[in-house]
């Protein structure tokens, strides 16, 4: 691992690796990937990733199952520490900051890089609790700061309208869009700079899943958004740059528009077009 | 041939509708035998309560003597010829037809005074039963309850109500000596109490004083001659107490009523002695159930007498009750942190898993065990060094180092820890992964998790465990005759002197109250009955408590329903 490298090195040096995808490039990227493997036990997950998330864009994952798109979502926030004999090598940087480093909490990292599960799960408290739960962690801000931060939230999350008269009813009552869009508020409200999404609306019917997808082009102008999806369409629709993966490698990394229209791999071709996947 | 007999009960078999026959028949017979058992208890139990009409029977005894016999009916039974023969050695012809023998256990009462107070009396030998209107009975303090008629109520002495009058005049001095009982239990229990604790503490201060070699002697006389005062004060309201004591008792003993029982002779009872009086053969429907209720009512809520034969159980209930609830308390978070250690923290592994198959099998090891345990290692080691360190004083009486509530109350939660571990753990192993995702993703460590999403979220099955020890340990009985019941408690575990819950007392406890009464009373007659109104308080009792947590964990459930999906 060549780790005497500067971090304003290895972005230049990644991008000459990976063509970064070209956009508002010209500021440091979101969220750097560095040489990073991943192993379960010792079954090697990501291979030598390496790609530079844009700032306040949207970032899809594609990819067949197990490809580990969701692995390496979840090496951003640091959630594979939670898993028993995982072991990551490379670097993943922040905002320039490595994340791995021993210094840097997780807890910390966790509230800066905000995420939306597959499944939406609320946590059995109201609808208010739900959003000021992050908040409380951090140590909870005046009554009325909390209360303004919750309807900002639920406001930046396209909910608000729907459930401002049952703030304290049990958030399990909502529907499963509802639920993910609580779930979202939830994550925005601490102010997070990325917001990972795995899977947003797999679990959803078709109009919530249009709502998401919605939310999505609403929030990308505050926060850098990284989305794993199966559904090609759903990529195309909301994001600006696409990765695709296969077998633990990130096979092709570059506009949306272009990924779909024009893939320089084969492999890639073939997903996108249905031949296997 | 394709519809032969045989293919069709084959067919049937294989449906499976044989065995939905069979679980039927199994549930059928459970529910039966649970319904039966309690049922017998209920009646056996609240039959005891009802004022039953009082027989004045005339008889032949055995010897061939006339005899009277005035007493309560309580069971009939028959028996056969030749068992009658063997029981009584009555060589008497019978006629050809004669197979079976009626007899009937009366209670005749009068202990002490005209015994047996119970008695077989053979049908073929009675002359005639009636149900005298001026029949009475007297429920005693002492020596169980009393059959006559109400002849005299005396004052001093003196007569002051005879024949019609009396039954007015009697009620009317009962009322009158019922305010003096209260006054003295008042003070025995009341002041007195309070002043034998104070004098104690000042005794235990006293030793603590010698035994202090730092103090200097001017500090020490200061403090002995506080002392001193004190015990002064107190020795002062303690003899005005007993001066007020001695003039209650002394008043009380003023009244007494004469009766004549069935012997004929007459009987002074002093209304210091009467509990309660009534007559059965007179009284409505109405007035029994009146009758009724009260005599339940006192049943709990008084104080045993006679050796735990008479009187209520309200000590026993209290002891129960407090008990569970201290057990509950101790329970719940060991068993809890124990099982999210084990499922939340601990590497999983061989090692875990040992420890949990011993901690299942722990729930298999027999009560007993686990008293002698108590005994051992609570009782004489940890009480017995608490006592050599806090209580120094106030040995060689032991403090903590003898058998009393919290001991009793850690063994239980010791015998049912393994169930609330194992239903925790299944809660907390049923939780979503999603949902600790979700809060540990938000920036929550994991202890954050834990307690504000992981634990709230498996609060019902934490109370799952909880109703199941507590089902256990109401019921438990061998292991706390070691570890602290006794047969009757002098002070309730609970009153006005601070620390106001006294841990380290003995107490009452309703299982130990059926094995007492039961098996180790001297009047097994008159004590059955007892057992079975205690056995059916006591299941009562657990029903109740199960109830209530089976309530609060469905309020729980509500909250929490949609979680685990």
């Amino acid at each position: 691992m060549k780790t005497t490298m500067t971090v304003k090195n290895k972005v230049a040096d990644t991008q000459m690796a990976m063509p970064a995808p070209t956009g508002d490039s010209a500021e440091e990227p979101s969220l750097l990937v560095d040489d990073l493997c991943l192993y379960y036990g010792q079954q090697a997950a990501l291979i030598d990733v390496n790609m530079a998330i844009p700032r306040r864009e949207v970032t899809a994952f594609i990819g067949p199952s197990g490809c580990g798109k969701s692995t390496l979502l979840r090496c951003f926030n640091r959630m594979n520490d939670f898993i028993d004999g995982v072991t990551t090598t490379g670097h993943i940087y922040l905002e320039g900051h490595d994340i791995f480093a021993p210094e840097v909490d997780p807890a910390q990292l966790r509230r800066r890089v905000g995420m939306v599960f597959q499944r939406p799960n609320p946590f059995p408290k109201s609808i208010y609790e739900n959003v000021a739960y992050g908040l409380r962690i951090q140590g909870a801000p005046p009554k009325t700061e909390l209360d303004d931060t919750v309807e900002w939230a639920l406001r930046s999350a396209a909910l608000w309208d729907e459930v401002k008269d049952r703030l304290k009813e049990s958030a399990l009552g909502l529907s499963g869009g509802q639920q993910q869009r609580l779930v979202i508020a939830r994550a925005v409200a601490v102010r997070p700079s990325v917001l990972l999404l795995d899977e947003p609306a797999s679990a959803l019917d078709p109009i919530s899943t249009l709502k998401i997808e919605e939310l999505i082009h609403l929030l990308k102008a505050e926060y850098t958004i990284v989305i794993v999806t199966h559904n090609m369409q759903q990529a195309a629709r909301v994001s600006d740059n696409t990765a695709f993966m296969y077998l633990g490698k990130l096979i092709e990394f570059g506009r949306t528009q272009s990924v779909f229209t024009n893939p320089t791999e084969k492999q890639t071709e073939d997903y996108i077009t249905g031949r296997y996947g | 041939m394709l519809h032969s007999k045989n293919t069709n009960l084959k067919t049937w078999v294989t449906s499976g509708e044989l065995w939905i026959w069979l679980n039927a028949a199994a549930v059928g017979i459970s529910i039966t035998a649970v319904g039966g058992l309690l049922g017998l208890i209920a009646v056996r139990g609240l039959a005891h309560f009802w004022p039953a009409d009082v027989a004045a029977i005339h008889y032949e005894s055995a010897s061939g003597v006339a005899a009277y016999a005035l007493g309560e009916v309580v069971e009939t039974e028959s028996l056969l010829l030749d068992q009658y023969r063997s029981a009584t050695g009555d060589t008497d012809d019978f006629p050809a037809d004669v197979e079976v023998i009626e007899r009937s256990l009366i209670k005749t009462g009068n202990r002490r005074v005209d015994p047996p107070d119970f008695q077989w009396i053979y049908s073929h030998r009675i002359a005639s039963i009636g149900y005298p209107d001026e029949a009475a009975v007297f429920e005693r303090m002492e020596w169980g309850n009393a059959y006559g008629v109400l002849e005299k109520v005396l004052f001093d002495g003196s007569v002051v109500a005879e024949a019609d009058t009396a039954w007015t005049e009697f009620h009317m001095r009962l009322e009158r000596v019922e305010t003096l009982r209260e006054a003295i239990a008042r003070i025995e229990r009341g002041e007195f109490n309070t002043i034998n604790y104070a004098l104690e503490q000042i005794r235990i201060e006293r030793r603590r004083l010698e035994l202090d070699t730092t103090l200097t002697d001017a500090a020490r006389e200061r403090s002995e001659a506080a002392l001193r005062s004190q015990t002064d004060a107190l020795t002062v309201r303690y003899t005005l107490a007993e001066t007020d004591l001695a003039a209650l008792i002394e008043d009380l003993q003023r009244d007494a009523i004469e009766i004549t029982i069935s012997t004929g002779a007459t009987l002074t009872i002093p209304f210091a002695d009467v509990v309660r009086g009534w007559q059965p053969n007179r009284m409505s429907v109405i007035a029994k159930l009146k009758h009724y209720f009260f005599s339940v009512w006192l049943f709990l809520t008084d104080d045993p007498r006679e050796a735990n034969t008479e009187g209520g159980i309200l000590p026993a209930i209290f002891g129960t009750v407090l008990m569970v609830l201290l057990m509950s308390v101790l329970v719940t978070p060991l068993g809890v942190v124990a099982a999210v250690y084990l499922r939340e923290y601990a590497r999983q592994g061989a090692f875990v898993q040992l420890i949990r198959i011993a901690v299942n099998n722990l729930a298999g090891v027999p009560s007993i065990v686990y008293g002698v345990f108590g005994l051992g290692f609570f009782v004489y080691f940890l009480g017995g060094n608490l006592d050599a360190l806090f209580f120094e004083a106030a040995l060689p009486a032991p403090t903590f180092g003898t058998p009393g509530l919290v001991w009793a109350s850690l063994t239980l939660a010791l015998l049912t820890v393994p169930v609330v571990i194992v239903s925790t753990e299944e809660g907390l192993t049923r939780i979503p992964r999603s949902i600790r995702e979700g809060s540990l993703a938000l920036g929550a460590t994991k202890a954050e998790t834990l307690f504000k999403v992981v634990l709230p979220v498996a609060s019902p099955s934490i109370f799952t465990g909880v109703i199941l020890a507590v089902a256990r340990a109401a019921g438990e009985v061998a292991p706390l005759m070691l570890v602290g019941v006794v047969k009757l408690a002098p002070t309730l575990p609970l009153d006005g002197n601070f620390p106001y819950l006294h841990l380290e007392r003995k107490f009452m406890h309703l299982g130990f109250h059926i094995y007492d009464v039961g098996f180790q009373s001297p009047n097994v007659d008159a004590a059955r009955p007892l057992v079975y109104a205690t056995a059916l308080l006591l299941v009562l009792l657990i029903v109740g408590l199960n109830l209530t947590a089976i309530m609060l964990r469905t309020r729980l459930e509500d909250r929490y329903r949609g979680v685990e999906s």
